[in-house]
C-alpha cells in the first residue's frame, strides 16, 4: 500500500534548481528550529501550518487533500486553512522555476501526498520499519521540490530501500530524533557478511521487521501456456545430457544388488533428486528379463503414486488381479483392508514373489498416513517386494517406527536429475503458486486435460457445444459489420441458449433428460470450462471462456480423438 | 522437433503408463531401436549362455569380472549357509525372551473369564515401549498356541482398521472367522446362514461363529491402543460388554507409552468396564545385545563384524529405537554386502585350490593392506624366502593362505572369548556401571581392551574379592577358558576351602581390612606407614591363589586380545565397512537433495573438467534456481527471481537465448522447488514466494 508511492515517479521528471533545494532546507531549519508560532521566512514554507507537537498531525489537517476524520480535532480551523493556502500557496507555484505544466505538476504533488496522508494515517507495525513514514512526513512537510525528490529515487524502486534514503539525508537530518536512525539497526541485505552457519542464516533472515524486496510484479510479463511451455521445452537443449545418462548408467549397476536385497526380504526405497520414474521402468524390465524362473512371467504391478485421484484400494485391487488373474472374485469390496486380506490370502497358494514398484510414495494422494499405514502393511506381506520411490526432502517424516518396521526398507540414494514431466503439471503448479488460479483452464490444455478425463458423453456435448458457438461466430462475423470491434473477446460475448442447447443435446442421444444434461454441464462448470449469464430476458445463455483459435483447436482434438 | 524427441526430452514415455494410477507391467513389446539397453542385454545373454547354471542367483562376477562362476556361486552358498545359522540362534533368542511374558498372558488369557473378573471385561495390558514388533510377535504366537489347542483366536486390531464402529465391528468379524476359515469360509459363513441375511458389522455373526466353533476365548488385540479414537473406544467397549454374556471376549491392549496416561484418555464409565493385569515386554535393548553377543562370541563363527559396524549398528538401536528384528536385519545386510561385493569372502568357504586358483584372486590377496603388513613382518623376522615365494608364485600363497585364514579366525575366537573373560570379571568386580558385551567388543575390535582402563580396575578389584566370590567366578570362567592352570587354580581353591569351611569367607592379603597403617614418631614428626597385617595362614595361601589367578588372567587378556586390524587376512572374515550400512538404513534424503541441487556437479561427473562454483547454465535448471533461491531473503519476488534465473542464461550464451525456453525451464523449476515444499506462496505481497527451508538445518 505503501508503496503505491512510487505512482509519483511517473510523472515526468521536473527540473530542480538548485537554489530553491536550498531555499527549502533553509525552511526546513527554520521550521525545526524556530517557535511553532514564528513567522515563515519566505514563500515557499508559507502554506506550511506551524508544526505543532511532533507536527505529525498537523499536517494531515493542513492538507485540505485528503479527508482524514482527523479533520476536525486539530487547533487550526479549516477556513484558516484554505485562506492560507489561497492567500500564499496558489500564487508561488506558477512562478516557481517549474516549466512546462504546472496543473500537472500540482496534480501529482497533490497524489503523492494525498497516499503520504494515508500512509502516516494507516500506520502500522510494518511501516515503523522502513523510511515511508518520514517520507511520507517529508512529502507532506515540503513542497514541490520535496515531492519530486522523494519520487526520484522511488522510480528505481527495485533498489533496496535504504539507498532510497540517501538523497533525502541532507533534508531530514535536522528531523530526527535523537537515538539511532530508524531502521538503521535492520538495515537489510539478504545475504549477510561472511559465511554463516545454516540456522544464523536462518535467524538471520528471519528477523523482525519487514523483508524488503522489490515491487516489480509479474504483470508485465506474459505467462505461458501449457501448449507454449511443452513447445518451448522441446526446444532447449540440455547441457548436462550425456552426464545423466552416464548416472543412469551407474544406478542400472545396481539392479542385481537390488533383486538380491528383494531375495533377502528386503523392500527397497529410492530418494534423491530427480525423476526416478524411468529408473523404476527399466528395473521393472530388467526383472522381467532376468526371471528366475523360466514357466512363469514375473508377476509386476506399477504404480504411480502422483496420479490424482489413486486410492490405495485401486492399488490393491490391481495386485490382485495380477496375482489371481482370472480367478479374482468379480466384487473385492469396498474397503481397502478387505482387498488386502484377499491378497495375503491368496498368496499363500502363490509361490512366486509379487514385485510391485511404487512411483512417487510420498506424492499428495498417497501421503496421509492411513494410507501409508496400508501401504506398510502390504509391505509386509510376504512374498510381496515391494520398491517405493520419494521425491521429497522429508519423506522420512511419513512413517514412524512401528511402520518403518513394517516396511523393512533399504534406501539408496538415486539422484538422476530427470524432470518430473509426468508427476507435476508444471504449468499448473507455477500459476498456483503465483496466486494465478484463474487461469487454471484457461488455455486448450486444461480444457482438453479435463476432456480426456471425462466420459464420453460429456464430451459430445462439449463438442455440441463449440460447435454452436463457432458457427454462431462465423455467422455473426458474416451479417456483423461491427465484429471486428468485439473481437477481442469473442468467447466471453457469443453464448448459446440453455434451451436450444439441450434441445440439440436430446437430438444427439447426448442427454436424455433435463437432469441428465444438468449433470454434464455441473462438471464443465466445476472446471470453469463453460460460462453462464442471464441476458436481458432472463434466458440463460452458455458460453465457453476460450478465444476463437483456442476453441477451434479444442473442437479439432475433440473430432479427431 | 517431432512428438517423439519431445517425449524424449520430456522424459516422457509414449505409452499412456505414465497416466495410469496402478497397472500390470507388460515389457514393450516394441524394441527401442536406440540406446545402450539392448546390447546390454546381449551381453548379459552371452553370459547366460555360458554358464547357465549360475544365472539362478544374484550375485555378479566380482574382480573386474573375471571371478569365475564357482567362485561366485560359493560366496553365495556360504552366505546362505552362514545366515541362516546365525538366523537360526536370533530366533532362538527371541523366542527365549518372549517366552516369559507369553507364559504369563497364555495363563491369563485361560484362567480369567468375566466371571472372574466381576462381570468386567477381562483385559491384559500389555506395555511394550519402544520394542513394537515384540507385540506382533507375541500376538502370532499367542494365535498359534489357542488354535492349536482348539481354545479360541486372537484376533488383531490396529488403529487403521477402526475409522468408524460399523467398520471396526466387520472388521473384528471378518478377521476373527478368517483367521481360522480363511477367506472362502467367510463368505460361506455369511450367504449359509437360515434365517434372514445378517450385515457385516452385526455382532450375532460373531456370536453364531463361536457357538460353531465351540470358542472359549477370543481374544481381542488392539496393537497401537494410543492410536485409537477414544470414542470409538468407548463404544467398542461397552458393546463388547453388552455382548460378554454370550462371547467370551478378552481384550489385549498394546501399550507404548504407560497405562496411567492410556487410562487418563478413557472416561471412566469406560476404564470401569476393565479389569485385568498388567504385562511387561523386555526392552529392545537387552534383547539387542544378547543377539549381539550370540553372533559375535560364539566359538564356531567365521566373520565377525568391525568395530565400525558394530558403533553404527548400536548407534541406530538407540537413536531410532530400533526392534530386535530391524537389528538384525541390519546385521543380515552387513553379512549380504559382505558376500556379495567382497571377492575374498569365497575363502570362508574353505574352498578347494581350484577356486583359488585364479589369478586375479590371488592379485586381489597380494594388494591387501594386511598383506603388506604380514610380509614387512615377516622380512623384519628375515624370512625373505618365505615373502618373496608368496609374492611371485601363485601355488605357494593358495597352499598357505587357507593356513593362516584358520589361524587368524582361531585368534579372532580367542579375542572374543577374552571379552566374555572380561565380561564375566566385571559382573564380580565392578560395582556401579555394568559394561555391556557391545561396548567391550568395540574396544577389543579396535585393539584398545587390553590397554583399557576398565581391564586394569577389573584386575585390581580382582585382587581383594574374598573367597566366596572368587569361588563363583572360578566356576563362571571355567566354561570359557580351557587352560589346566585354572583347573588347577580352581582344584587348590577348593581344597583351601575344605579345610577351613567353618571360618567364614577368606580374603586376600589385597584387602583394605589386611593392611594396617603405622604410626611412629620419627625425630619428632609422625610418619604414617602401611604394612601388611598379619595374615593367617590360610590367608597367605589364598593370597597366593588369587595371584596365581590374576597372573593366569593378565597372561590370558594380554595373548588373546589383540588387535584384529593387525590379522593377515582379516578383511576376508572381518566386516568393517560402515557406509552401506549407515546410507542404507539411516539416510539423510534431504542433504542429497540439497547437495544435488546446491553443486549439481558432485553426481553430474562432468566431461569437460570445468569446475564450475558459480552458477552457470550449464547446470541444470533447478540447480540454477536453487542457488538463487539460496541467495535470496525469506521472501522472494518472482520477477526479480525470473529476471535473475534470465539473467544467468543471458550473459552465457551471448544473443542467442530465447527468453520463453528460458521461461519455460523457470517454470520447471520453480514448480519443483513447490514439490519440495521450499517455497510456498506468500500473501505478504503481490508475486512473492515465501522461503520455508533452510539449507543444512
Amino acid at each position: 500500500m505503501k508503496r503505491k508511492l512510487s505512482d509519483a515517479g511517473d510523472q515526468p521528471p521536473v527540473s530542480t534548481p538548485k537554489r530553491r533545494r536550498t531555499a527549502l532546507e533553509q525552511s526546513n531549519g527554520a521550521l525545526n528550529s524556530h517557535a511553532p508560532n514564528a513567522s515563515p521566512p519566505n514563500g515557499d514554507a508559507s502554506h506550511e501550518l506551524p508544526p505543532s507537537g511532533r507536527g505529525q498531525s498537523t499536517p494531515k489537517k493542513a492538507n485540505g487533500v485528503s479527508a482524514t476524520p482527523l479533520q476536525q480535532s486539530g487547533l487550526k480551523t479549516p477556513t484558516h486553512k484554505s485562506k492560507a493556502r489561497g492567500l500564499f500557496a496558489t500564487p508561488t507555484k506558477p512562478k516557481s522555476a517549474t516549466a512546462a505544466t504546472p496543473s500537472r505538476v500540482k496534480n501529482a504533488d497533490r497524489s503523492a501526498r494525498k497516499k503520504s496522508a494515508r500512509v502516516l494515517f494507516e500506520q502500522d507495525e510494518d511501516t515503523a520499519w522502513d523510511g515511508s513514514e518520514r517520507l511520507a512526513e517529508e512529502i507532506l512537510h515540503g513542497d514541490q521540490p520535496d515531492t519530486e525528490k522523494a519520487g526520484q529515487p522511488l522510480a528505481e524502486s527495485i533498489e533496496p530501500e535504504g539507498e532510497e534514503d540517501a538523497p533525502e539525508k541532507g533534508v531530514k537530518q535536522p528531523k530526527r530524533r535523537a537515538g539511532r536512525p530508524k531502521g538503521a539497526r535492520n538495515k537489510r541485505s539478504p545475504t549477510p557478511d561472511g559465511e554463516l552457519p545454516a540456522h544464523e542464516r536462518y535467524f538471520f533472515q528471519n528477523r523482525a521487521g519487514p523483508v524488503k524486496t522489490s515491487n516489480a510484479t509479474l504483470n508485465k510479463v506474459p505467462l505461458l501456456t501449457h501448449e507454449e511451455y511443452f513447445e518451448k521445452l522441446g526446444q532447449f537443449e540440455d547441457p548436462c545430457k550425456e552426464e545423466k545418462e552416464y548416472l543412469q548408467s551407474l544406478h542400472h549397476r545396481s539392479f542385481p544388488q537390488w533383486a538380491f536385497e528383494f531375495d533377502e526380504g528386503f523392500n527397497i526405497c529410492l530418494f534423491g533428486y530427480g525423476s526416478k520414474r524411468k529408473l523404476t521402468d527399466e528395473f521393472a524390465e530388467w526383472i522381467y528379463n532376468h526371471r528366475l524362473s523360466d514357466t512363469a512371467n514375473p508377476t509386476i504391478v506399477m504404480v504411480n503414486g502422483y496420479t490424482p485421484g489413486i486410492s490405495i484400494r485401486s492399488i490393491f485391487a490391481t495386485i490382485v488381479t495380477a496375482v489371481m488373474g482370472d480367478n479374482a472374485p468379480s466384487k473385492l469390496g469396498a474397503q481397502p483392508t478387505e482387498v488386502l486380506e484377499l491378497l495375503q490370502a491368496a498368496l499363500k497358494s502363490h509361490e512366486e514373489p509379487v514385485t510391485v514398484l511404487i512411483n512417487s510414495i510420498d506424492a499428495p494422494p498417497l501421503r496421509r498416513a492411513a494410507n501409508q499405514a496400508l501401504l506398510a502393511r502390504l509391505a509386509a506381506t510376504p512374498r510381496i517386494r515391494l520398491l517405493v520411490t520419494a521425491d521429497t526432502p522429508n519423506f522420512p517424516v511419513m512413517w514412524d517406527i512401528s511402520l518403518r518396521d513394517q516396511l523393512n526398507l533399504v534406501f539408496h540414494d538415486c539422484t538422476t536429475f530427470l524432470p518430473f514431466s509426468a508427476e507435476t503439471d508444471v504449468v499448473e503448479e507455477v500459476h498456483a503458486l503465483l496466486g494465478r488460479k484463474g487461469r487454471r483452464v484457461g488455455g486448450k490444455d486444461g480444457v482438453g486435460f479435463v476432456l480426456k478425463s471425462l466420459p464420453e458423453n460429456a464430451r459430445n456435448l462439449y463438442r455440441l457445444l463449440l460447435t454452436e458457438l463457432i458457427t454462431l461466430l462465423d455467422d455473426g462475423h458474416q451479417s456483423d459489420d461491427e465484429g471486428a470491434a468485439e473481437g477481442g473477446k469473442p468467447g466471453d460475448e457469443t453464448g448459446i441458449e440453455f434451451r436450444l442447447l439441450y434441445q440439440k443435446a436430446t437430438e444427439e442421444f447426448v442427454a436424455s433428460s433435463e437432469m441428465m444434461f444438468r449433470t454434464l454441464l455441473k462438471e464443465f462448470h466445476d472446471h470453469q470450462m463453460i460460462t453462464s449469464r442471464m441476458d436481458a430476458s432472463g434466458m440463460e445463455i452458455l458460453g465457453v471462456p476460450l478465444s476463437r483459435d483456442e476453441m477451434e483447436g479444442v473442437l479439432e482434438d475433440l473430432v479427431l480423438g | 522437433m517431432d512428438a517423439d524427441g519431445l517425449n524424449d526430452a520430456l522424459g516422457l514415455s509414449n505409452d499412456k503408463s505414465q497416466n495410469l494410477g496402478a497397472y500390470i507391467y507388460q515389457p514393450s513389446k516394441h524394441g527401442k531401436s536406440a540406446g545402450e539397453r539392448p546390447s546390454k542385454r546381449r551381453k548379459v545373454s552371452s553370459t547366460v549362455d555360458r554358464y547357465e547354471q549360475f544365472d539362478r542367483q544374484r550375485f555378479v562376477p566380482l574382480l573386474n569380472g573375471d571371478e569365475i562362476p564357482k567362485s561366485v556361486q560359493l560366496r553365495h552358498d556360504t552366505y546362505r549357509e552362514l545366515w541362516s545359522k546365525q538366523e537360526n540362534k536370533i530366533q532362538d533368542i527371541l523366542e527365549d525372551v518372549d517366552a516369559g511374558v507369553l507364559t504369563d498372558v497364555l495363563s491369563f488369557v485361560r484362567d480369567t473369564s468375566p466371571q472372574t473378573c466381576d462381570g468386567c471385561i477381562p483385559t491384559a495390558l500389555v506395555t511394550v515401549g519402544s520394542n513394537v514388533s515384540s507385540l506382533s510377535r507375541l500376538l502370532s504366537r499367542l494365535n498359534g498356541q489357542l488354535i492349536s489347542t482348539e481354545e479360541g483366536s486372537v484376533v488383531v486390531l490396529e488403529s487403521g482398521d477402526a475409522p468408524n464402529l460399523k467398520t471396526t465391528l466387520k472388521n473384528i468379524i471378518r478377521a476373527a472367522v478368517t483367521n481360522t476359515d480363511g477367506n472362502d469360509g467367510y463368505q460361506k459363513f455369511l450367504t449359509d446362514r437360515a434365517g434372514p441375511r445378517l450385515l457385516g458389522y452385526d455382532l450375532d455373526l460373531l456370536h453364531d461363529y463361536v457357538q460353531r466353533k465351540g470358542t472359549k476365548k477370543l481374544v481381542l488385540a488392539l496393537r497401537d491402543s494410543e492410536a485409537f479414537d477414544p470414542g470409538l473406544l468407548t463404544d467398542l467397549l461397552s458393546l463388547f460388554k453388552s455382548w460378554l454374556d454370550r462371547i467370551p471376549f478378552t481384550v489385549l491392549l498394546g501399550i507404548s507409552t504407560s497405562v496411567e496416561l492410556f487410562e487418563g484418555r478413557l472416561p471412566r464409565s469406560c476404564v470401569s468396564l476393565l479389569q485385568g493385569k498388567h504385562f511387561e515386554v523386555q526392552e529392545a535393548g537387552n534383547c539387542v545385545d544378547r543377539i549381539y553377543e550370540t553372533l559375535q562370541t560364539n566359538p564356531d563363527a567365521n566373520l565377525w563384524l568391525g568395530r565400525n559396524v558394530t558403533s553404527t549398528l548400536f548407534e541406530n538401536t538407540s537413536d531410532y529405537f530400533q526392534s530386535p528384528e530391524a537389528f538384525s536385519r541390519m546385521v543380515k545386510y552387513a553379512y549380504m554386502s559382505h558376500f556379495f561385493a567382497n571377492p575374498l569372502a569365497v575363502l570362508l568357504a574353505n574352498p578347494d585350490s581350484t577356486v583359488i586358483a585364479q589369478n586375479k584372486l590371488c592379485e586381489a590377496i597380494r594388494n591387501l593392506p594386511s598383506f603388506r603388513m604380514f610380509c614387512e613382518d615377516l622380512v623384519e623376522e628375515g624370512s625373505t624366502k618365505q615373502v618373496r615365494g608368496m609374492l611371485e608364485d601363485d601355488e605357494y600363497l593358495i597352499q598357505e593362505t587357507p593356513k593362516y585364514l584358520e589361524a587368524n579366525q582361531q585368534r579372532m575366537r580367542n579375542m572374543f572369548q577374552a571379552v566374555r573373560v572380561v565380561h564375566v570379571c566385571l559382573q564380580y568386580t565392578q560395582s556401579a556401571k555394568k559394561a555391556n558385551v557391545s561396548d567391550l567388543s568395540v574396544r577389543a575390535l579396535s585393539g584398545e581392551l587390553s590397554e583399557s582402563p576398565i581391564v586394569e580396575e577389573m584386575v585390581a578389584t580382582a585382587k581383594t574379592l574374598d573367597s566366596d566370590k572368587l569361588d563363583e567366578l572360578l566356576v563362571r570362567l571355567g566354561g570359557i577358558i580351557t587352560n589346566p592352570e585354572a583347573d588347577a587354580i580352581q582344584e587348590d581353591l577348593r581344597t583351601l576351602l575344605e579345610t577351613c569351611s567353618e571360618s567364614g569367607p577368606l580374603c586376600s592379603g589385597y584387602n583394605i581390612n589386611s593392611t594396617v597403617t603405622k604410626t611412629t614418631v620419627v625425630q619428632q614428626r609422625i610418619r604414617l606407614s602401611k604394612g601388611q597385617a598379619d595374615l593367617s595362614e590360610q590367608a597367605v595361601e589364598y593370597t597366593n591363589i588369587v595371584n596365581r589367578l590374576v597372573a593366569l588372567l593378565q597372561v590370558h587378556l594380554t595373548e588373546s586380545l589383540i588387535n584384529p586390524q593387525d590379522l593377515f587376512l582379516n578383511e576376508a572374515f572381518l566386516f568393517d565397512l560402515r557406509n552401506p550400512l549407515k546410507e542404507t538404513f539411516a539416510p539423510r534424503p534431504r542433504f542429497a537433495i540439497e547437495r544435488a541441487l546446491a553443486t549439481p556437479f558432485d553426481y553430474l561427473l562432468s566431461s569437460s573438467d570445468v569446475t564450475m562454483a558459480k552458477v552457470s547454465a550449464k547446470q541444470p535448471a533447478t540447480s540454477i534456481l536453487y542457488q538463487l533461491y539460496l541467495d535470496s531473503g525469506a521472501l522472494v519476488n518472482v520477477h526479480d527471481l525470473w529476471q535473475a534465473f534470465y539473467g544467468v542464461f543471458e550473459t552465457e550464451e551471448a544473443g542467442g537465448c530465447d527468453d520463453r525456453v528460458v521461461m519455460s525451464l523457470f517454470y520447471s523449476a520453480l514448480s519443483e522447488l513447490k514439490a519440495f515444499g521450499v517455497i510456498k506462496n506468500s500473501r505478504k505481497k503481490t508475486d512473492h514466494l515465501a522461503k520455508s527451508a533452510w539449507m543444512g538445518l
